[in-house]
């Protein structure tokens, strides 16, 4: 995003914010969305392709993600790769808790997003139900390109450029709530 | 330090004695029931000669405890007998053999523990207590191992639900993964209104034409 | 059902005295959301300063209820299930379940397929101890070998893609052979892996096999005895480290392996290095199964040309309303094995698996029971962590190699 792009669409927010804040609140989100650590919360088959898509093939440290945390307190997204069984949830939601704002939420994999293939007694059969998930990811596993697209989709969301279903536009991170 | 060895005993272990033929002795001395399937030996004993027979299979050269298991035979069509069977799945490293070690128990029936012979024990036994709910007892640890502490019952018994969630589609469409599967099942026509070719079990004049083994002379298949 | 607390659950650990002080061990938990742990497995260690004196692993983070899922689908539906259990040497958990249904039916399996099959077994393998490899090491504080292992892993996984469409969990093969022939690039792409290979196993040994870090940290840790591992019922690499030699492969031959000729490396160490390096001696076995195979291979059939078991070709199903029937029968219904159980040991590249199958004449299994290595190789952890460094419990875990599918199902 060209800084040239900020300052022209600034003059029509004018009126609203004020220049100085909404260009900063832009610059912010374009800086988180471009630095999202993921937290590891590989469960099953969807980490090992989470892994792979961290290698020199199809590297996910180019768009910014460059380490992987392991403290959640350090992260800003949770990939949840794999099937969350319902032993799990809890300590997922404790998980998600302990992650300071901003945070987003990757569902990957049918498992994860759905219940996949196991509709049963043991797994969790939506991880919405558990944590707002902001991006689905299909597949089973997705391949690693599909990984890197849906964290692609995950910035634009954090900068404000991405639709929802009904073709509203979802709103830009918020920059100073916390 | 890394040795590429051919097959031989490695020096110094123990050469146990007798192999199958051996613990067949000395289980058949013991009143246990023999049965063979394509080449697999199992024996069946009394739940309170359960830690005698294994002792015995034990010093015969079985040393490796590869698994124990449980089976439900609640939904199974002409089993004769008690409701479980613990199964113990024994390997001579030595001898190239393998033997399993049946014993049946009713629900509620207590079993002794194996884990003074295997340490191995220890899951496995903690696995069936799981799943099926049968108490080993004189076992260290005896409690859950794989499902949550809140989930009551027993999952892998036969009237334990598997505990579908019913599939919504965006056009409103409810499915409900049993209904659907029902005439697989065969137990009713289901969704697709085809009442499946036999009831899972039960074999009809067709099945008896298309299927070329049969097993002949059996109850239940697995006693 | 209640159960008594049978002496485990304490709420604190015990307190000593020593003259006027009073110590305690320090209870720490480690995971399920852990990154050197393999997955989702928790850890309840009991620390005397760095010592470990108690180490209990709680386990049924990831259950699945694989088993009772794979009761309630038929036989070839199956095999979708069976590789997600141990999502790295898923064509291992194909491989044994798919046996263990053939043997049940008595299907005839062409040799075309086993030799595809094996081909395919031994190259998962390799793939698997190259994870095993990057994320063991990374656990040990090497950040580079995970790059150079995970470069050859996606090469393999090119294979894969090449023959099924997917480069993990894949739906190859049936009970009966596969499920379809492999396309002409196969063997050439083999060749050339196994061509190229050799040098990246030289790269290894530079990197992290010869490095002296690696071996301080693990000669010496975790030292398990033949007899211990025999007690707690390890199988694999890691029970040839302590010195028994036991590969199904070689002992229980299945699905063709008595064809080709490879050695079992045993070791007599038994600790965390003697692990690692037996898996790194496995690299180069497997090579050479697949070249034996490679050699072998013929064209023909893939599939159990009888109809009761596999899908007549579509083109028969213009003209012959008996294939019409079977393919509707098995489709809907699938096939019906005669009553029995069976159970076919398997060696995966973390120990025995096997799938004891229980029929009973109807078109889904009644019982299945699948005998997984990681589940029993995990109680192996204890004897080897007691008395060690909390640090080494980190290198004990790596070379014991679990794999959550695999120890939860």
């Amino acid at each position: 995003m060209a800084l040239k792009d900020l300052f022209e669409k600034d003059v029509q927010e004018l009126e609203s914010e004020g220049i100085l804040m909404t260009s900063l609140a832009k610059l912010v989100a374009w800086g988180r969305s471009n630095s999202l650590w993921p937290a590891t919360f590989g469960l099953a088959c969807c980490a090992i392709e989470m892994m792979q898509s961290t290698n020199s093939r199809n590297d996910l440290a180019r768009f910014g993600s460059e380490v992987f945390r392991a403290s959640p307190r350090q992260a800003d997204v949770m990939i949840v790769a794999g099937r969350l069984s319902k032993k799990m949830a809890p300590i997922m939601r404790r998980v998600y808790d302990q992650m300071p704002d901003p945070k987003w939420v990757i569902s990957m994999g049918a498992c994860a997003s759905s219940g996949g293939m196991f509709n049963n007694y043991a797994i969790v059969q939506n991880v919405d139900s558990v944590v707002p998930v902001d991006i689905f990811v299909p597949g089973c596993p997705p391949r690693p390109e599909a990984l890197v697209f849906a964290v692609m989709q995950l910035q634009k969301k954090v900068r404000g450029e991405a639709f929802d279903e009904e073709g509203i536009k979802l709103p830009m991170v918020e920059g100073w709530s916390r | 330090m890394v040795a590429l060895k051919s097959t031989d005993t490695p020096p110094g272990a123990a050469v146990p004695t007798g192999g199958q033929t051996g613990a067949a002795a000395a289980l058949e001395a013991m009143g246990a029931r023999r049965h063979e399937f394509k080449g697999m030996l199992s024996y069946t004993v009394a739940p309170d000669r359960l830690v005698d027979a294994l002792n015995e299979v034990k010093s015969s050269g079985f040393e490796l405890l590869s698994d124990i298991f449980g089976i439900d035979w609640l939904t199974y069509p002409g089993h004769r007998g008690q409701r479980f069977t613990v199964a113990y799945n024994l390997y001579n490293l030595a001898a190239v053999e393998r033997i399993f070690v049946r014993t049946e128990v009713a629900d509620g029936e207590k079993l002794p523990t194996a884990t003074g012979l295997w340490r191995a024990a220890n899951f496995m036994e903690r696995e069936v207590f799981d799943m099926f709910g049968v108490v080993f007892d004189g076992h260290p640890e005896m409690r859950k191992l794989l499902t949550p502490e809140d989930l009551d019952g027993h999952p892998h018994r036969k009237d334990f639900p598997i505990g579908e969630t019913p599939t919504l589609f965006n056009d409103g469409r409810y499915l409900d993964p049993a209904a659907f599967r029902a005439s697989i099942i065969g137990s009713d026509s289901g969704l697709t209104g085809w009442k499946g070719g036999a009831r899972k079990g039960v074999r009809s004049e067709q099945e008896l034409e298309l299927v070329a083994h049969e097993v002949t002379g059996q109850s239940g298949g697995g006693e | 059902m209640t159960v008594e607390n049978a002496g485990y659950v304490a709420r604190t650990t015990a307190v000593e005295r020593h003259g006027e002080f009073e110590t305690r061990h320090m209870r720490v938990n480690v995971g399920p959301q852990h990154p050197s742990t393999h997955g989702v497995l928790r850890l309840v260690v009991d620390l005397d300063g760095e010592r470990i004196a108690a180490i209990k692993p709680q386990i049924g983070y990831l259950h699945t209820g694989f088993e009772k899922t794979m009761e309630n689908r038929t036989y070839q539906q199956c095999v979708t299930y069976s590789n997600r259990m141990d999502y790295l040497h898923g064509f291992a958990h194909d491989l044994a379940y798919v046996l263990a249904a053939e043997k049940l039916i008595d299907a005839r399996v062409p040799p075309r397929a086993q030799r595809i099959r094996i081909i395919l077994n031994e190259l998962n393998r390799i793939a698997s101890h190259l994870v095993f490899f990057g994320t063991g090491v990374l656990d040990l504080g090497a950040l580079t070998p995970f790059f150079y292992t995970m470069r050859e892993r996606e090469k393999i996984l090119d294979i894969f893609e090449l023959v099924s469409g997917v480069r993990m969990n894949y739906g190859y093969f049936r009970v009966g052979g596969l499920s379809r022939d492999v396309p002409d690039e196969f063997v050439p792409m083999v060749k050339d892996f196994l061509a190229m290979f050799p040098r990246m196993m030289e790269q290894y040994r530079d990197v992290f096999v010869g490095n002296q870090i690696f071996i301080d940290r693990t000669r010496g840790v975790g030292v398990l005895s033949r007899e211990q591992a025999l007690d707690y019922g390890l199988t694999g690499p890691s029970l040839r480290a302590s010195g028994v030699e036991l590969d199904f492969r070689k002992a229980q031959p299945y699905g063709g392996y008595d064809d080709y000729r490879f050695d079992v490396p045993t070791s007599n160490a038994g600790d965390a290095h003697a692990r690692f390096m037996m898996r790194f001696e496995e690299l180069g076995e497997s090579m050479k199964i697949i070249e034996q195979a490679l050699e072998m291979l013929e064209p023909g059939a893939v599939r159990d040309p009888d109809r009761r078991i596999s899908l007549p070709p579509r083109s028969e199903l213009e003209t012959s309303m008996e294939a019409v029937i079977f393919h509707f029968k098995l489709v809907t219904e699938g096939f019906h094995p005669p009553r029995g159980e069976v159970y076919v040991p398997t060696e995966s590249a973390r120990g025995e698996l096997g799938y004891y199958l229980v029929s009973d004449g109807g078109s889904m299994p009644y019982r299945v029971k699948v005998r997984v290595p990681s589940l029993i190789n995990l109680q192996a952890l204890e004897p080897a962590c007691i008395g060690g460094l909390f640090a080494d419990m980190v290198a004990n875990i790596a070379s014991l190699d679990p794999v959550m599918g695999d120890v939860d199902k």
